[in-house]
């Protein structure tokens, strides 16, 4: 338990630190932000959008049975795809996605003992896996969760208009008179926040890959597992707190 | 383009085994203290991080909720929204996004790893079937023990959106659970039990599917795992639109 708190302390600290210090590999930091964006952007986009048709007819729903009018759905549904929905959703499948991929390559680097080589040459392990996922992982998150909170949006324009029958003018105004510019704020600080979760998390379990095919495979269950049960808690964390600036 | 094709072989794969799966199923179905095991063993892993996020997931609804509904100074609603919204929307989804990464990694690992170290072609080589002696025992018991657990997250769910109400939003437990049945109706809980019995099966099917066909070395089973995992997901979503679909179909007819 101490030992595996002490790893975990040992990657962030090392993982953050050595990303301001030489050598810079500009690279493979690249390479990290196009592997988050790209294997993950057609799938987060085409959840996303699913999840917007469903958050409007379920709006529509509610305000129905309570408010008997559907007038407020554009402005709360906008509401709660930018405070949640829109993050949290990328979040998942990044973690899913980019995280499980991370947690199986370092577990395969560390029972084939490309870790040790790397050792022996004298390259830091964290510095040369852990820094470029974490950059990558937070720029990428980040710019991949504020287009799917655009493609979310205008997809519920989308769908106001079909189903329910509100022009689009409508619904960009009511959000304008929903939205304000803190939400923007929180949520690319959340996404933030997750995407500095993710690489941590995976590298984790990653460097405690025991030997075999099964190392590799519970590695990588572990590092999804723990990964999405952390993008939930720390969602949870963050809403309480968020809530008390608004 | 390759994404495309790749997903459409995939596709034609996948109902070619649930195809066999379902054959087998219906000539020789497996017995069923190995069934009940797969359940045990299911429930024994997950209980625990199902109903800590079933917690959370409710409270985080009834947060947002709460911060809506101030506005409009109709606090009492508080309990019956949020809970309509989880029950219906929410925590079956994001229970089953937790549970496809639980459940769903871990048997497609297992799977893969018995599949890449040949086990499976030694069960065959017995002359036993290895799809009813190794794949449907896993699939029911992991759609019956997804399915449970789906339901037993929701009810957590609600545990954690009255917490949070008392909390945060100064309502206090009795207002909560006053206005939970003037708002969530029977076809909002059909809607969390029909959501949990879909995503328990598409679980249950991408798992053993994407585990039985990896094939190579150690790195086949991370990439069952990884593949496993989104493509559970990514259906998830899916199929939560479409059984919304369905069931505003029904609400409507009723």
């Amino acid at each position: 338990m101490l030992a595996s708190v002490n790893q975990l302390l040992q990657i962030v600290a090392i993982g953050v630190l050595s990303i301001f210090r030489p050598p810079y590999r500009w690279k493979n930091y690249l390479r990290e932000i196009s592997f988050v964006g790209s294997e993950s952007f057609l799938v987060v986009i085409i959840c996303v959008s699913f999840a917007a048709i469903v958050t409007i007819i379920e709006a529509s729903y509610h305000m129905t049975l309570v408010v008997q009018s559907d007038a407020m759905v554009p402005g709360f549904a906008s509401l709660l795809i930018i405070r949640e929905l829109g993050s949290v959703i990328t979040a998942l499948l990044i973690g899913s996605r980019v995280g499980a991929g991370w947690a199986a390559e370092v577990a395969s680097m560390k029972i084939s003992e490309q870790i040790d080589a790397l050792k022996l040459l004298r390259i830091d392990p964290i510095k040369y896996l852990v820094s470029p996922k974490i950059v990558g992982s937070v720029l990428g998150t980040l710019l991949l969760g504020l287009a799917a909170n655009i493609i979310c949006l205008i997809c519920a324009m989308f769908v106001t208009k079909l189903k329910l029958g509100y022009p689009m003018p409508t619904f960009i105004s009511m959000t304008k008179l929903f939205v304000e510019v803190q939400d923007l704020v929180f949520a690319s600080l959340k996404l933030m926040t997750f995407g500095f979760v993710v690489p941590i998390i995976a590298c984790f379990y990653g460097f405690r890959a025991k030997s075999g095919a099964e190392g590799v495979g519970s590695a990588t269950t572990q590092a999804v597992v723990s990964i999405s049960v952390a993008i939930i808690f720390l969602d949870f964390v963050l809403s309480y707190v968020f809530s008390h600036f608004y | 383009m390759q994404i495309l094709r790749s997903f459409v072989d995939d596709l034609g794969l996948y109902f070619l085994f649930l195809k066999e799966v379902f054959s087998t199923f219906c000539k020789s179905p497996p017995e069923k203290k190995y069934i009940y095991s797969q359940v045990l063993k299911v429930f024994q892993s997950s209980l625990l991080t199902t109903s800590f996020s079933g917690f959370f997931v409710g409270a985080i609804m009834t947060i947002q909720f709460a911060m809506q509904i101030k506005m409009f100074g109709a606090s009492g609603y508080l309990g019956g929204l949020s809970t309509s919204g989880t029950v219906r929307e929410v925590g079956p989804l994001l229970i089953a996004f937790l549970l496809s990464g639980k459940v769903g990694a871990y048997t497609s690992a297992e799977l893969g790893s018995m599949k890449v170290s040949e086990q499976i072609d030694a069960i065959r080589c017995l002359g036993a079937n290895p799809i009813q002696e190794i794949i449907l025992p896993r699939f029911i018991g992991i759609i019956l023990a997804s399915f449970f657990l789906l339901v037993y997250g929701i009810l957590f769910a609600f545990y954690g959106g009255v917490l949070m109400s008392y909390i945060f939003a100064d309502v206090n437990t009795l207002e909560y659970v006053r206005h939970v049945p003037t708002i969530m109706t029977g076809i909002s809980l059909f809607s969390g039990v029909f959501k949990s019995i879909v995503f328990a099966f598409a679980i249950a099917s991408l798992c053993t599917f994407y585990g039985y066909k990896a094939s190579g070395g150690a790195k086949a089973v991370g990439k069952a795992v990884v593949s496993t995992s989104v493509a559970c997901m990514f259906s998830i979503v899916i199929l939560d639109w479409f059984t919304t679909l369905i069931v505003d179909v029904i609400n409507r007819w009723l």
